[in-house]
């Protein structure tokens, strides 16, 4: 059986086209990298900003330096109306402009609390939250120092982010996209391994190399993908990890195994598809349909919870949603533990669904296309042979004419 | 001329309609993900997220502190906790998203003119929770700690109350949003989505049907078809024609129908929502028919599409800017539509941009197109010679 099961998996993965290899590797592991290299300036900076200066006093003046000198804010463009600051922004040149009012300097010093209008362009939820939050927190500390320079603020605030020291929310968001990747691409490779047997009409063939075994083509077909997909993701994930704080080995235990069951899950769910459609594009189509936006309704950018209830139970089936929940809570260090094991065997009866119904239903597929193409007259193709077919054809040929002859 | 050319458009129509996997990209992709998207944000923003207090203080000021919070919008308290680990343990089962810690002695510390600090907590994985409970929690306590503020400085400065209000915040600030009045999650990511979905669903749909071309058997099937027998200028624009008559479909269904069925603002003019559709959709078309050349399996381009759309997606200038992006990475991104057209449409339709607002961006849409098209007109002249061993006979 082990013999059968290493010339399968020899026949699968190193006896085809490189279009398996591109979506088990390089695709997968390629595009992490590239969006880990599109973060990697880590937090937002320079947001480009307008000022309309309808007063050019030295509080004005003040003001501009302060924001000027902010490494958050970049000021860009220093208009003379309201009118060019807000096509600069339609054109998508600024984020933001600031008015100063005309008499900004006299009625601040004649204590008329002049208001300051800063007028965002809100289409760019991230980076306009950012620009707004600097500037206030510039403005507020030059007007602070006005007039009660002396008077401390009685109640300070900070705003801690936990397991996010440095407020690096790329550098988690390119994590969660790391996973939504190889949610995707664990989907597609067992979408093609499951499918491109029944394409290129080679079910036979392969089981006869299984050895008539459907249980060592099943291993032979989708467990090197497991493997191969898990360590790629483990890998990546590593890589990723080292733009947040270090991962402990508890950590990385508990992440790991929440990985294997995500692409598991995923295996079994590409089986599904071709067992139930039995062609690759549509498969394709459907994982496509599922796996694609999955990081939309997994809630890392948009909370699960703020999401109708039809939705939420649709985010509860997709993997990816319970695999980013265990990476969060491992931000939290130990008391996350308890709950992440929890999810952990969520997964687990998930993967272990999965694989059932996947393997199941592959079987069917695979039986039904071996009883159809066992009727179908045998075509061969001269540009493109089928060596196993031909071979063994010959050798029984071979073994009845030496027979013979004895 | 025209009756050749829509023979062509007519025909390419009528295949990709009897072909089940054109279908579901080229028509009910585009449908299913219009509504599948926007549903998840259909409530637009995130309010009354769960969180506790931790209150070491026990005073009449801390219990008013956690009355404040409770009243916001944005928050809700779920739990007032006697120590920071309960918070901790609630927070890591996602019981709450975020906590605030009133130090003990708080109430003492104020009325003694001692400055005291409150410490918010929130979870570090959800950006969007972070914003939200730390603007609730902060602003109820700095709106405690600016009542105590206001009365040091009226007796401090022997001056009245109002006074005392305008030295401590002397130059207040307004923000106004231009565009997304409402904070709406949806209105800040869908509109873009949506433009990435016209692009990926069309390349995707043009080289299923270019890798059918490559095909053996469709080469025999249709050896004698007049329309693939047609010159090449009039089979390709025909064929050109029949996605962009479709799409253009696409285009007025999202601006008439979706953005009005999850309430999108429309804000696009006629003129440049116009020229938009002409320069992006000519410009993602022939990008897909010189793709269409290069894949020989119909489900290659989708294998590769869907692994990319995230990228894609990203490079689209409308998450993270691309000044931040390395710069080979810029370069990379000037090879697809969405680069522009994402921008391009967010400017018209959702910020009502005149087409000068657009125009540099829709002027190197057309370089695209041109580009594309003398390139997809080669490859496919190319295509036209190759002998194929891809397929059935």
């Amino acid at each position: 059986m082990l013999k059968g099961l290493l010339k399968t998996i020899g026949k699968i993965y190193f006896g085809h086209k490189i279009v398996l290899w591109m979506i088990l590797t390089v695709l997968p592991v390629g595009v992490s990298v590239f969006m880990l290299e599109m973060f990697s300036s880590e937090i937002v900076q320079h947001i480009p900003i307008g000022i309309v200066k309808q007063d050019n006093s030295q509080l004005a003046d003040r003001l501009e330096r302060a924001l000027q000198s902010s490494p958050v804010l970049n000021v860009k463009l220093i208009c003379h109306d309201m009118g060019e600051c807000e096509h600069a922004v339609i054109r998508g040149d600024l984020q933001t402009f600031i008015v100063f009012p005309n008499e900004l300097e006299r009625r601040t010093l004649r204590l008329e609390a002049p208001v300051i209008p800063v007028y965002s362009s809100g289409q760019n939820y991230l980076t306009n939250m950012f620009a707004t939050k600097e500037i206030r927190a510039v403005l507020t500390d030059v007007g602070s120092e006005l007039f009660t320079a002396s008077f401390e603020d009685p109640i300070k605030t900070e705003i801690h982010s936990v397991g996010n020291i440095e407020g690096n929310y790329q550098g988690f968001l390119a994590l969660g996209l790391v996973s939504a990747m190889f949610h995707l691409a664990a989907m597609l490779v067992a979408v093609y391994v499951g499918s491109f047997p029944l394409r290129d009409k080679r079910v036979r063939e392969f089981y006869q190399y299984a050895e008539r075994s459907w249980l060592t083509l099943g291993i032979a077909s989708f467990v090197p993908a497991v493997i191969i997909l898990w360590l790629e993701y483990m890998g990546c994930y590593a890589y990723t990890h080292r733009m947040l704080m270090p991962m402990g080995f508890e950590e990385f235990v508990m992440v790991s195994t929440a990985q294997l069951l995500m692409v598991i899950c995923c295996v079994g769910a590409g089986m599904v598809f071709v067992g139930v459609t039995g062609v690759m594009r549509i498969a394709t189509g459907v994982s496509g349909v599922i796996g694609g936006p999955a990081f939309a309704f997994a809630g890392q950018t948009f909370p699960v919870m703020a999401m109708p209830f039809a939705v939420r139970c649709f985010a509860f089936v997709l993997p990816l949603t319970h695999v980013l929940r265990v990476q969060s809570m491992m931000l939290l260090g130990d008391v996350g533990m308890l709950a992440s094991w929890e999810v952990i065997k969520l997964m687990a009866g998930m993967a272990l669904f999965w694989t059932l119904f996947g393997g199941l239903t592959m079987v069917l597929r695979w039986q039904y296309r071996l009883k159809h193409d066992s009727q179908m007259p045998v075509v061969v193709d001269e540009g493109n042979p089928v060596a196993v077919v031909r071979s063994r054809f010959k050798n029984l040929l071979e073994k009845i004419r030496r027979r013979k002859n004895d | 001329m025209i009756s050749r050319l829509l023979k062509v458009t007519l025909t390419e129509w009528k295949l990709f309609f009897t072909d089940p996997a054109a279908v579901l990209l080229l028509v009910v992709a585009g449908v299913l993900y219009a509504f599948y998207y926007p549903t998840a944000y259909v409530n637009q923003t995130v309010s009354r997220v769960p969180v506790a207090v931790v209150d070491l203080d026990h005073s009449a000021k801390s219990r008013e502190l956690t009355r404040m919070a409770s009243a916001t919008q944005q928050v809700e308290v779920k739990a007032v906790y006697n120590d920071m680990l309960e918070a901790e343990t609630a927070m890591a089962r996602e019981d709450i998203f975020g906590f605030m810690v009133i130090p003990e002695n708080m109430e003492k510390d104020l009325l003694n003119k001692k400055p005291t600090k409150i410490n918010i907590f929130t979870h570090g994985a959800y950006v969007m929770l972070h914003g939200t409970i730390g603007t609730a929690f902060s602003t109820c306590a700095l709106t405690v700690g600016a009542v105590s503020k206001v009365k040091a400085i009226a007796l401090g400065k022997k001056v009245p109350s109002a006074k005392a209000m305008a030295m401590r915040d002397p130059i207040p600030l307004s923000i106004q949003t231009m565009f997304n009045n409402t904070g709406s999650y949806s209105n800040y990511v869908v509109p873009s989505v949506l433009v990435v979905i016209l692009q990926q669903s069309l390349i995707i749909g043009i080289c299923i049907m270019g890798g059918a071309r490559g095909h053996r058997r469709f080469r025999r099937n249709y050896r004698y078809s007049e329309v693939e027998n047609e010159s090449l200028p009039y089979r390709y624009l025909g064929r050109s024609l029949a996605y962009f008559l479709h799409y253009c479909g696409f285009i007025l269904f999202y601006h008439c129908f979706i953005y009005n069925v999850f309430d999108f603002p429309r804000r696009g003019e006629l003129l440049p929502m116009v020229v938009f559709a002409v320069v992006f959709l000519s410009s993602v078309i022939n990008f897909g028919m010189c793709l269409s050349q290069v894949f020989l399996h119909r489900e290659s381009s989708m294998q590769l599409f869907l692994n990319l759309s995230i990228p894609i997606l990203f490079l689209a200038n409308f998450s993270w800017p691309s000044y931040l992006m390395p710069n080979w990475m810029v370069a990379i991104s000037y090879i697809l539509p969405s680069t522009f057209a994402v921008p391009a449409w967010l400017s018209i339709e959702q910020m009502g941009g005149d087409i000068y607002d657009v125009a540099p961006k829709l002027y190197l849409l057309a370089i695209q197109s041109v580009v594309y098209l003398v390139l997809g007109m080669f490859l496919t002249h190319v295509r036209d010679k190759t002998h194929f061993n891809t397929g059935d006979m």
